[in-house]
């Protein structure tokens, strides 16, 4: 389970990665449209593993949007689908699985207006 | 320090792509990326000499990392490279995997750039140290081919001791000049003067081939230093360079053989209307031996009266005659078969001195 009080973008990670290639804010706003575009794509994916039941299909998904999620900064969603990853080797989505996928489509949502809105801020900064 | 060279980044997702493939490039690396481990793969086996370090992911599809760093320690031409993982916290053990597979070191996502930069720095140094020593190694491998080669040219310009002592470590020592006991032996033709005069220089020529190979075979067999050809004149010495604890017998057991092979030469050379007779001369005593000569030319030989003594015992050999001294007598009275030729004054030497013919060699079979 996600901790409660895990943000759903913690920003502290896009300014570490911006100072990691001296502040080029667009280098950061290509990657965070690579992680939405991308993103996307395992979220669907996840959604179609859950609604499957199939564990093994829920592995690679998970595991790439807990990789990149973290890169991003996006830790609720990192928190969610390392949930999921573990689930699927386990072999068995049942229970914690099922609710873990079943929160995806909204931290996913969420973790898109998030990054929206930090880009925005950024702008009229 | 920024680092030059090129890595391979081999990660299924975009975004670490993205940002590895940054930070590497803002480090001065350029980058190649792959997707997975098969690409990778490829990548590494069409330009595996170019890459300098691999950044690999460990959770992959198609290949993962376990698979592609087995795969790349099975192929030689790969099997060097280093590769650092990259792998998430939560997956220390397999990054023990990975290193036991032969990874060189591991990197924790999110990436902290410096880490990056020393576990590069680390990686490329014991790369380019590598680098370094197999051009080390194959400039070696030319430099051995060349002497190898040299002394095989050497050995065949030089009496093969000679040519090995030259390349040995005493070498230097033992070509500066040394005292030690040796037997010289002189070999010569009876009749060869007027034969010079009156043959065809094709003929003499051929004479001379059969003659020189004849003897070649003998000194070899019974492993004398040939010092010098002149003509029909041929100096060998024993127990130098190499220490021979037989010497005096070895120089006279290779006369008697060479004497015996005679016959059938000149047998031909009869027929051929050449009157030519084999004579030797053996003496045993001290020499100084070592490079002799002058600059742009030198000679390994030896000097002593032993030397003056075989060679005049050799002019005054009549045609099947061996000739030894006094001392070559005394030390193979068991081996040879002799008969007294009396006492001859010889040029260059105060007193006359004993000499003996060797007959034969006693048929006692040495041990």
């Amino acid at each position: 389970m996600s901790e409660p009080d895990t943000p759903t973008l913690d920003t502290a990670v896009l300014d570490e990665l911006s100072a990691s290639v001296d502040g080029d804010r667009t280098f950061v706003i290509e990657l965070i449209e690579a992680y939405l575009a991308d993103g996307a794509i395992h979220v669907a994916a996840i959604d179609a593993a859950r609604a499957t039941d199939d564990a093994e299909a829920m592995v690679r998904p998970a595991h790439t949007l807990k990789s990149s999620s973290a890169t991003v900064g996006a830790a609720r969603l990192a928190a969610t689908s390392r949930e999921l990853e573990m689930a699927g080797r386990s072999g068995s989505l049942s229970g914690a699985g099922q609710a873990a996928a079943a929160r995806v489509a909204s931290e996913w949502n969420a973790t898109t207006d998030a990054l929206r809105a930090w880009i925005a801020d950024g702008e009229s900064a | 320090m920024t680092e030059t060279g090129i890595a391979l980044v081999v990660d299924d997702s975009r975004v670490n792509r993205l940002v590895l493939t940054r930070q590497l490039t803002g480090l001065g690396l350029e980058v190649l990326e792959a997707e997975n481990g098969a690409e990778g793969l490829e990548v590494l086996r069409a330009h595996g000499d170019a890459i300098d370090i691999v950044l690999l992911d460990v959770i992959m599809p198609e290949l993962d990392g376990y698979e592609t760093l087995a795969a790349m320690k099975a192929d030689e031409a790969i099997r060097h490279l280093p590769v650092l993982i990259v792998s998430g916290v939560e997956e220390l053990d397999s990054v023990v995997r990975c290193i036991e597979l032969g990874a060189t070191d591991y990197l924790t996502k999110p990436i902290n750039p410096r880490i990056l930069q020393a576990r590069l720095n680390a990686s490329l140094a014991a790369k380019r140290l590598r680098d370094l020593e197999l051009e080390y190694l194959e400039q070696q491998r030319i430099m051995t081919s060349t002497i190898e080669r040299q002394k095989t040219e050497l050995s065949r310009f030089l009496s093969p001791q000679i040519a090995q002592l030259i390349s040995s470590s005493e070498g230097e020592t033992m070509l500066a000049g040394h005292r030690r006991q040796v037997t010289v032996c002189f070999c010569d033709l009876r009749g060869f003067t007027t034969f010079a005069e009156g043959a065809d220089p094709e003929e003499m020529l051929g004479v001379l081939g059969e003659y020189h190979r004849m003897m070649g075979d003998a000194i070899i067999e019974h492993g004398g230093t040939l010092e010098h050809f002149a003509g029909d004149g041929v100096m060998i010495f024993f127990n130098d360079p190499i220490a021979q604890e037989d010497h005096v017998e070895r120089a006279v057991r290779m006369a008697v053989s060479m004497r015996e092979r005679f016959g059938p030469l000149s047998a031909g050379w009869r027929k051929r209307g050449y009157e030519l007779g084999f004579g030797v001369g053996i003496a045993v005593g001290y020499a100084t031996l070592g490079r002799i000569g002058f600059e742009g030319r030198y000679d390994y030989g030896a000097i002593g009266n032993v030397t003056i003594l075989a060679s005049r015992l050799s002019s005054q050999a009549a045609a099947d005659q061996i000739l030894v001294s006094q001392m070559v007598v005394g030390m193979l009275e068991d081996v040879i078969e002799v008969e007294s030729v009396g006492e001859l004054t010889i040029k260059g030497l105060s007193r006359p001195v004993s000499a003996s013919n060797v007959l034969g060699l006693k048929t006692r079979v040495p041990s």
